[in-house]
């Protein structure tokens, strides 16, 4: 059967950063999918450190020595958290579809609820940076779309600095009749059109003026690229900024992809509705991946394992009364409790649930190790969620820890494969 | 796991509905999410029935998108059914399901038939029927069936089932000389079973009384030579998704996990012959600029892009993926009269990537998607078999 040097099993944001790191050092790599991701509804913004013990971050950079020696930054060391964003960012660079951000500096990005969230890295087209000198501030609404209340977003952002400028709230109508909800996505695709654009400048064009910031739902299109963002703010002669959104998040989807046609541009086998299931370990080594979805097995031959699954909402690690497993390969989870103590009855608790830091422990090297710290196996690395010691929901981490660490262990994998 | 009816495991994340190609282009679709999993858990209790479950086209971008392994087809299909039963069948699409039935009839006079299907007359009354004013696809002059019976196939120990199924059978079936000729050459020799439509045409209009019929019927068949250990080889993704997907998952009939893991798409089949050192021939140098389009069909199958694979292993031959969505045809919708604008709707992203490569043919397993694509970019298009068959150089004598 086919051999790949690297095998990437999970197509989350940490997956697709690690075939793309492996397979930019020109390695044959195949990337197993099962399911999209919740990359494609998310807001597809990089958020590397935005609390710490409940305290906002100004500086990712200077607040991770603040993290505990298990968490997966202090495992992996500052170096390599700033290499994997740069890396991150030269990727979107190269596809046409720069972020904006430093690893020095958090961004106070406005959502659709009208509060402030300290994220890293974002698309351009979500940067607020200015808005504080807005002439006023323009939130459009959008005639039946669902998730999103102008009113709520003014109400929001006038109590928190620095935007308590002059609000004002223009709704469009376009035309998105009949059938089912209007979400995001289906007024960015309107949006895609010139049709909609039209319409769009032509509703709008009347309350907006040089020196104005227009704030909307993310809608300005649903590929990886700022043309409409760009034709938008020059037809309008204002500045435009796309709110952080729940799903169908439309900035997510453009994320994703992006990172689908860099890996096809790099030629990484990207094998979809792959089901993995189990693994062929021997000792400490792993020979190859067994996939079954439908019809029969299917194995997959390489030197290195990068192992992306996700944590429990991914499928990477399952819970089941009395036990944690992590399904393909049996590696030992960390629970840190007993399971009775996994969550506490404050489901919003400021020092958050014993299993949000529910993962696999690891080396500096990412490979999974068990409680007395030996390697389990040494050609697999972990990225992402399935890595023990850090709660994205309490310290708003999601995304850096999968960019960072998919970086990291698609870097391990190559100097670990033989002649690298 | 995909056997059972997974519902609690939909935690509503809308993944399949972003990136439903149908919910794209219409709004009258309520999205996968809706008609599958969420309107499921009503239909549990009560008769529930959702009207746009027609929209659906079955093309499995949901089951492929699903990160939580939610069987949002399954459901869809389901609906459909229910709506059809209780709202009666059209003649429209009883035409369309029954397509393998008028092939046979119009097969032995296949020029007569040609001329026929495109006459004023009978397009009138097709219209009249709600069947889109785009040309048919022609009948071959001679079937596959035919011109496989008159080879004559030297004798080998391996054997290879090979499922034509309608298009290749009466249609294109050139595809399938080619697979046979590639076959022969390996020493291989090619087993046409005795079978009928694989019902895909049937699953995807809810006709499931009549798609489960041509399983059991096929299944028999196919059981027989799973059983001997025979490889059971497909050229179109949805038959083959069909023998490995909807047999298991919508009847659980007899024999079909036999038949699933026996299986194989041609490309996969090629490819592993390939490794295997195998395939009995040398390459010649193949010229020319090639578009891979991936049917939705073959993407649900978890296989990768082996006849991706394989064309990249041909020397000279540039073959790039236009990744560019499903092409809308799904089959018999593109045919109908009230789905043809959402079909070419839906199609628009890749028509328009095709005309900007500047390929100088398209390459997919597809034949609906073959037709769509010719028909929407005036791009020539053909089965990756084809073309590999091209690119080899052996001494067979049929």
């Amino acid at each position: 059967m086919r051999e790949s040097d690297v095998i990437v099993i999970g197509g989350g944001l940490a997956g697709l950063m690690a075939a793309a790191t492996a397979a930019r050092q020109g390695k044959k790599v195949t990337l197993l999918t099962k399911g999209a991701g919740t990359l494609t509804v998310g807001s597809g913004v990089i958020d590397v450190l935005g609390y710490v013990n409940a305290t906002a971050v100004i500086s990712p950079y200077q607040s991770i020595t603040a993290l505990s020696a298990d968490h997966p930054y202090t495992i992996m060391g500052r170096e390599t958290v700033e290499q994997g964003l740069e890396s991150f960012l030269a990727i979107c660079r190269e596809e046409g579809y720069p972020f904006t951000g430093s690893l020095h500096q958090n961004i106070w990005l406005p959502t659709v609820a009208g509060t402030l969230k300290p994220s890293c890295l974002a698309p351009e087209s979500m940067n607020p940076l200015g808005m504080e000198c807005a002439a006023k501030v323009v939130v459009v609404g959008f005639q039946g779309l669902k998730d999103f209340y102008p009113r709520l977003v003014v109400k929001g952002l006038k109590h928190s600095a620095p935007y308590r400028s002059n609000y004002h709230i223009v709704g469009i109508d376009l035309q998105l009749t009949g059938g089912r909800d209007v979400t995001f996505l289906d007024i960015a695709r309107r949006l895609d059109t010139a049709e909609g654009r039209g319409s769009l400048v032509k509703c709008l064009s009347a309350h907006v003026g040089s020196g104005d910031w227009v704030l909307l739902p993310p809608v300005l299109g649903t590929e990886p690229d700022y043309n409409i963002w760009k034709q938008l703010e020059q037809e309008l002669g204002c500045r435009l900024v796309e709110l952080v959104a729940p799903p169908p998040a439309v900035t997510g989807s453009r994320l994703h992809k992006l990172f689908v046609r860099h890996l096809r541009r790099l030629g990484v086998n990207i094998v979809e509705n792959a089901f993995v299931r189990s693994a062929d370990c021997s000792k400490h080594h792993c020979r190859a991946v067994i996939s079954q979805g439908l019809g029969r097995e299917r194995e997959y031959f390489a030197d290195a394992f990068i192992l992306a699954t996700g944590g429990f909402l991914g499928g990477g690690i399952i819970a089941e009364p009395g036990r944690v497993y992590e399904p393909i390969m049996g590696l030992p989870v960390e629970t840190y409790a007993a399971w009775k103590m996994w969550s506490k009855h404050d489901l919003f608790a400021c020092t958050g649930q014993m299993f949000g830091r529910t993962g696999i422990r690891v080396n500096r090297q990412l490979n999974p190790i068990d409680s007395r710290g030996e390697i389990v196996l040494q050609n697999v690395y972990l990225a992402g969620k399935m890595l023990a010691g850090y709660d994205y929901c309490l310290e708003k981490s999601g995304n850096g820890v999968a960019v960072v660490s998919g970086y990291q262990a698609a870097i391990m994998a190559l100097a670990g494969v033989k002649g690298c | 796991m995909l056997k059972h009816k997974c519902l609690d495991q939909c935690i509503a994340c809308t993944a399949c509905t972003v990136q439903c190609p149908v919910t794209a282009a219409a709004r009258e679709f309520a999205g996968p999410k809706m008609v599958g999993p969420a309107l499921e858990r009503f239909r549990l209790f009560d008769q529930d029935i959702e009207i746009s479950a027609d929209y659906c086209t079955n093309c499995k971008n949901c089951d492929i998108t699903c990160p939580s392994s939610v069987p949002v087809s399954l459901f869809s299909t389901l609906a459909k059914a229910q709506y059809r039963r209780q709202n009666g069948k059209s003649l429209r699409d009883w035409i369309l399901v029954n397509g393998e039935m008028f092939a046979r009839l119009a097969s032995p006079v296949a020029s007569f038939a040609n001329i026929t299907m495109n006459n004023a007359v009978v397009r009138t009354m097709l219209r009249a029927v709600g069947i889109a004013d785009r040309p048919l696809p022609k009948y071959a002059e001679k079937n596959f069936y035919r011109q496989f019976a008159e080879l004559k196939q030297q004798r080998f120990p391996d054997k290879v089932v090979f499922f034509p199924g309608c298009y290749i059978g009466y249609n294109d079936p050139r595809v399938g000389m080619d697979l046979v000729a590639i076959l022969q050459a390996s020493r291989y020799e090619v087993i046409v079973p005795d079978v009928v439509c694989c019902g895909t045409p049937a699953v995807a209009n809810g006709y499931l009384e009549l798609a489960e019929e041509k399983a059991r019927r096929n299944l028999r068949e196919l059981r027989r030579w799973a059983r001997e250990g025979w490889p059971i080889v497909t050229c179109c993704t949805s038959c083959g998704l069909t023998l490995r997907q909807e047999y298991c998952e919508l009847f659980r009939a007899n024999g079909a996990d036999e038949v699933a893991s026996q299986h194989y798409d041609a490309g996969e089949f090629l490819l592993e012959m390939l490794e295997q050192g195998r395939l009995n021939s040398e390459f010649i140098p193949l010229a020319g600029k090639y578009l891979y389009h991936a049917p939705c069909h073959l993407r649900a199958q978890g296989i990768g892009l082996p006849s991706l694979e394989l064309l990249q292993s041909i020397p000279g031959c540039e073959v790039n993926v236009a990744d560019a969505g499903c092409c809308g045809i799904a089959g018999s919708y593109g045919f109908k009269k009230d789905k043809y604008d959402i079909a070419m709707k839906i199609g628009e992203r890749l028509f328009t990537k095709i005309k900007d490569s500047q390929a100088d043919m398209v390459v997919t397993e597809c034949g609906t998607c073959r037709i769509q694509i010719e028909y929407a970019t005036g791009v020539k298009a053909v089965h990756p078999v084809s073309l590999f068959k091209q690119a080899l150089r052996f001494d067979w004598v049929g």
